[in-house]
Protein backbone atom coordinates (compact mmCIF):
# COMPACT_ATOMS: atom_id res chain seq x y z
CA UNK A 1 0.00 0.00 0.00
CA UNK A 2 2.37 2.72 -0.95
CA UNK A 3 0.28 5.22 -1.96
CA UNK A 4 -1.71 5.15 0.91
CA UNK A 5 1.28 4.57 3.53
CA UNK A 6 2.84 7.78 1.87
CA UNK A 7 -0.29 10.09 2.44
CA UNK A 8 -1.42 8.41 5.36
CA UNK A 9 2.36 9.38 6.99
CA UNK A 10 1.25 13.39 5.94
CA UNK A 11 -1.73 14.72 7.70
CA UNK A 12 -0.11 14.60 11.18
CA UNK A 13 -1.64 17.44 11.83
CA UNK A 14 -5.99 16.07 11.39
CA UNK A 15 -4.75 13.56 14.00
CA UNK A 16 -7.38 12.63 16.72
CA UNK A 17 -7.25 13.87 20.41
CA UNK A 18 -4.91 11.63 22.37
CA UNK A 19 -7.06 9.00 24.42
CA UNK A 20 -10.06 8.99 21.51
CA UNK A 21 -10.97 6.02 19.46
CA UNK A 22 -9.62 5.97 15.85
CA UNK A 23 -12.92 6.21 14.41
CA UNK A 24 -12.78 10.19 15.24
CA UNK A 25 -10.23 10.55 12.34
CA UNK A 26 -12.51 9.18 9.86
CA UNK A 27 -14.07 11.62 7.44
CA UNK A 28 -17.50 11.42 7.58
CA UNK A 29 -17.20 12.67 2.91
CA UNK A 30 -14.43 10.37 1.85
CA UNK A 31 -16.33 7.64 4.16
CA UNK A 32 -18.94 6.48 1.94
CA UNK A 33 -17.83 3.37 -0.12
CA UNK A 34 -18.10 5.00 -3.27
CA UNK A 35 -16.58 7.96 -2.56
CA UNK A 36 -13.23 6.22 -0.57
CA UNK A 37 -13.09 4.72 -3.86
CA UNK A 38 -12.69 7.48 -6.15
CA UNK A 39 -10.36 9.44 -3.62
CA UNK A 40 -8.25 6.34 -3.23
CA UNK A 41 -8.15 6.17 -7.30
CA UNK A 42 -7.01 10.02 -7.00
CA UNK A 43 -5.11 9.58 -4.62
CA UNK A 44 -2.43 7.56 -6.62
CA UNK A 45 -2.89 9.95 -9.69
CA UNK A 46 -1.81 13.30 -10.33
CA UNK A 47 -4.74 13.52 -12.36
CA UNK A 48 -6.95 11.26 -14.08
CA UNK A 49 -10.32 11.28 -16.91
CA UNK A 50 -13.51 10.98 -15.86
CA UNK A 51 -14.27 7.69 -17.61
CA UNK A 52 -10.80 6.31 -16.20
CA UNK A 53 -12.00 7.05 -12.80
CA UNK A 54 -15.43 5.95 -13.53
CA UNK A 55 -14.25 2.28 -15.00
CA UNK A 56 -11.96 1.90 -12.20
CA UNK A 57 -14.73 2.20 -9.86
CA UNK A 58 -17.38 0.42 -11.27
CA UNK A 59 -19.75 2.99 -11.45
CA UNK A 60 -22.27 4.55 -14.03
CA UNK A 61 -21.73 7.89 -15.34
CA UNK A 62 -24.65 9.60 -13.21
CA UNK A 63 -23.27 8.12 -10.10
CA UNK A 64 -19.47 9.43 -10.43
CA UNK A 65 -21.02 12.99 -11.53
CA UNK A 66 -22.93 13.20 -8.37
CA UNK A 67 -20.57 11.71 -6.27
CA UNK A 68 -17.67 14.03 -7.52
CA UNK A 69 -20.01 17.23 -7.14
CA UNK A 70 -20.37 16.39 -3.45
CA UNK A 71 -16.32 15.83 -3.16
CA UNK A 72 -16.03 18.79 -5.11
CA UNK A 73 -18.56 20.54 -2.65
CA UNK A 74 -16.39 19.62 0.35
CA UNK A 75 -13.17 21.12 -1.53
CA UNK A 76 -11.68 17.05 -2.14
CA UNK A 77 -11.37 17.36 -5.55
CA UNK A 78 -11.18 19.93 -8.53
CA UNK A 79 -12.64 19.14 -11.91
CA UNK A 80 -11.13 20.65 -15.10
CA UNK A 81 -12.90 20.56 -18.20
CA UNK A 82 -10.53 20.63 -22.00
CA UNK A 83 -10.40 18.74 -25.17
CA UNK A 84 -7.73 16.04 -26.40
CA UNK A 85 -7.91 17.00 -29.99
CA UNK A 86 -11.75 17.46 -30.52
CA UNK A 87 -12.61 15.35 -27.67
CA UNK A 88 -14.20 16.79 -24.69
CA UNK A 89 -12.68 15.41 -21.65
CA UNK A 90 -12.95 15.98 -17.61
CA UNK A 91 -10.60 15.57 -15.59
CA UNK A 92 -10.66 15.04 -11.97
CA UNK A 93 -7.58 15.79 -9.01
CA UNK A 94 -7.55 15.68 -5.37
CA UNK A 95 -7.43 18.76 -3.73
CA UNK A 96 -4.05 19.46 -1.36
CA UNK A 97 -7.18 19.38 1.00
CA UNK A 98 -8.77 15.92 -0.93
CA UNK A 99 -4.92 14.65 0.34
CA UNK A 100 -4.81 15.35 3.80
CA UNK A 101 -8.06 14.40 4.72
CA UNK A 102 -7.51 10.89 2.93
CA UNK A 103 -4.58 10.65 4.48
CA UNK A 104 -5.74 11.20 8.15
CA UNK A 105 -8.68 8.80 6.93
CA UNK A 106 -6.40 6.25 5.90
CA UNK A 107 -4.23 6.97 9.22
CA UNK A 108 -7.81 6.45 10.98
CA UNK A 109 -8.88 2.95 9.34
CA UNK A 110 -5.02 1.67 9.95
CA UNK A 111 -5.62 2.32 13.42
CA UNK A 112 -8.98 1.14 13.63
CA UNK A 113 -7.95 -2.40 11.82
CA UNK A 114 -4.43 -2.49 14.10
CA UNK A 115 -5.82 -2.17 17.56
CA UNK A 116 -9.37 -4.26 17.01
CA UNK A 117 -8.10 -6.71 14.67
CA UNK B 1 -20.98 7.44 11.07
CA UNK B 2 -22.09 4.39 12.99
CA UNK B 3 -19.46 1.62 14.26
CA UNK B 4 -16.42 0.66 12.03
CA UNK B 5 -15.69 -2.88 12.52
CA UNK B 6 -11.89 -3.67 11.91
CA UNK B 7 -12.40 -6.10 9.07
CA UNK B 8 -14.45 -3.17 7.45
CA UNK B 9 -11.40 -1.09 7.72
CA UNK B 10 -9.00 -3.63 6.55
CA UNK B 11 -11.53 -4.09 3.78
CA UNK B 12 -11.19 -0.64 2.60
CA UNK B 13 -7.00 -0.39 2.89
CA UNK B 14 -7.13 -3.73 0.89
CA UNK B 15 -9.46 -1.19 -1.58
CA UNK B 16 -7.57 1.51 -1.78
CA UNK B 17 -4.79 -0.76 -2.59
CA UNK B 18 -6.13 -2.43 -4.98
CA UNK B 19 -7.18 0.86 -6.75
CA UNK B 20 -3.80 2.51 -6.48
CA UNK B 21 -2.07 -0.54 -8.46
CA UNK B 22 -4.53 -0.32 -10.96
CA UNK B 23 -3.72 3.17 -11.26
CA UNK B 24 0.19 2.20 -11.29
CA UNK B 25 -0.10 0.17 -13.92
CA UNK B 26 -2.29 2.31 -16.09
CA UNK B 27 0.54 4.85 -15.72
CA UNK B 28 3.23 2.59 -17.38
CA UNK B 29 3.12 4.63 -20.42
CA UNK B 30 5.21 7.44 -18.90
CA UNK B 31 8.26 4.39 -19.07
CA UNK B 32 7.90 3.76 -22.78
CA UNK B 33 7.42 7.60 -23.29
CA UNK B 34 10.73 8.61 -21.58
CA UNK B 35 12.80 5.89 -23.04
CA UNK B 36 11.73 7.00 -26.51
CA UNK B 37 12.42 10.08 -25.51
CA UNK B 38 16.15 8.92 -24.65
CA UNK B 39 16.57 6.67 -27.69
CA UNK B 40 15.28 9.76 -29.82
CA UNK B 41 17.70 12.57 -27.93
CA UNK B 42 21.06 10.51 -28.66
CA UNK B 43 20.19 9.24 -32.25
CA UNK B 44 19.47 12.95 -32.92
CA UNK B 45 22.40 14.41 -31.10
CA UNK B 46 24.73 11.92 -33.70
CA UNK B 47 22.81 13.13 -36.68
CA UNK B 48 23.45 16.69 -35.94
CA UNK B 49 27.16 16.06 -35.45
CA UNK B 50 28.25 13.66 -37.56
CA UNK B 51 26.03 14.46 -40.75
CA UNK B 52 27.56 17.12 -43.01
CA UNK B 53 25.79 20.59 -43.07
CA UNK B 54 23.31 21.04 -43.77
CA UNK B 55 21.73 17.85 -43.70
CA UNK B 56 22.54 16.90 -40.30
CA UNK B 57 21.40 20.10 -38.41
CA UNK B 58 17.94 19.96 -41.12
CA UNK B 59 17.52 16.12 -39.91
CA UNK B 60 17.85 16.65 -36.74
CA UNK B 61 15.77 19.66 -35.89
CA UNK B 62 12.68 18.10 -38.48
CA UNK B 63 13.92 14.40 -36.75
CA UNK B 64 13.12 16.35 -32.93
CA UNK B 65 10.31 18.06 -33.70
CA UNK B 66 8.35 15.13 -35.26
CA UNK B 67 9.65 13.19 -32.21
CA UNK B 68 8.09 15.42 -29.71
CA UNK B 69 4.70 15.73 -31.68
CA UNK B 70 4.06 12.38 -31.54
CA UNK B 71 5.15 11.71 -27.88
CA UNK B 72 2.97 14.74 -27.51
CA UNK B 73 0.15 13.01 -28.66
CA UNK B 74 1.02 10.16 -27.12
CA UNK B 75 1.13 11.70 -23.85
CA UNK B 76 -2.46 13.68 -24.37
CA UNK B 77 -4.48 10.50 -24.98
CA UNK B 78 -2.78 9.25 -21.80
CA UNK B 79 -6.03 8.90 -19.06
CA UNK B 80 -4.08 8.86 -16.22
CA UNK B 81 -0.78 10.62 -14.70
CA UNK B 82 0.93 9.22 -11.70
CA UNK B 83 1.18 11.43 -8.81
CA UNK B 84 4.13 13.41 -9.02
CA UNK B 85 4.15 12.92 -12.55
CA UNK B 86 4.45 16.99 -13.44
CA UNK B 87 7.55 17.34 -11.11
CA UNK B 88 9.16 14.31 -12.06
CA UNK B 89 8.96 15.09 -15.80
CA UNK B 90 10.12 18.87 -15.25
CA UNK B 91 13.00 17.38 -13.62
CA UNK B 92 13.86 14.84 -16.58
CA UNK B 93 13.03 17.56 -19.30
CA UNK B 94 15.61 20.31 -17.25
CA UNK B 95 18.45 17.79 -17.07
CA UNK B 96 17.32 16.89 -20.48
CA UNK B 97 17.86 20.41 -21.85
CA UNK B 98 21.12 21.41 -19.86
CA UNK B 99 23.15 18.33 -20.88
CA UNK B 100 22.07 18.76 -24.68
CA UNK B 101 22.74 22.52 -24.69
CA UNK B 102 25.89 21.71 -23.25
CA UNK B 103 26.83 18.98 -25.70
CA UNK B 104 25.50 20.78 -28.94
CA UNK B 105 27.13 24.49 -27.83
CA UNK B 106 30.32 22.48 -27.57
CA UNK B 107 30.34 20.24 -29.96
CA UNK B 108 29.14 22.57 -33.47
CA UNK B 109 32.00 25.24 -31.62
CA UNK B 110 35.31 23.13 -31.17
CA UNK B 111 34.10 19.77 -32.60
CA UNK B 112 32.30 19.01 -35.56
CA UNK B 113 32.42 15.52 -37.09
CA UNK B 114 34.32 14.09 -34.11
CA UNK B 115 33.24 10.69 -33.31
CA UNK B 116 34.89 10.65 -30.26
CA UNK B 117 33.10 13.87 -29.07
CA UNK B 118 29.64 13.08 -30.56
CA UNK B 119 29.23 9.01 -29.31
CA UNK B 120 29.73 10.24 -25.79
CA UNK B 121 27.65 13.17 -25.85
CA UNK B 122 24.61 11.13 -27.41
CA UNK B 123 25.13 8.76 -24.50
CA UNK B 124 24.60 11.25 -22.25
CA UNK B 125 22.13 13.43 -23.91
CA UNK B 126 20.06 10.05 -23.89
CA UNK B 127 20.52 9.38 -20.11
CA UNK B 128 17.91 11.45 -18.84
CA UNK B 129 15.06 9.79 -20.49
CA UNK B 130 16.97 6.45 -20.06
CA UNK B 131 17.31 6.71 -16.62
CA UNK B 132 14.27 8.04 -15.89
CA UNK B 133 12.49 5.11 -17.75
CA UNK B 134 14.29 2.90 -15.77
CA UNK B 135 13.45 4.44 -12.58
CA UNK B 136 9.52 4.77 -13.39
CA UNK B 137 9.59 1.04 -14.06
CA UNK B 138 11.17 -0.09 -10.90
CA UNK B 139 8.74 2.40 -8.61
Amino acid sequence: MTETHEATGAASDAAPPPGSHPRHGLDEVIHAPVRFSIVATLAAAEKAEFAFVRDTVEVSDSVLSRQVATLEKAGYVAVTKGYVGKRPRTWLALTADGRAVFAAHCRALRAIAGAEG
Amino acid sequence: MGEYASSDAAAALARAQELSSMVRKRTAWYVRYQVVYGCAAGLLVLVIGLVKAPFGPAIGAGGWGATIAVLSVYAARQPVARRGFGRWHGIMIGTWALLYSAVLWLGLLFFRGDVSWWVPGAVVVSLPGLIGGYLEARK
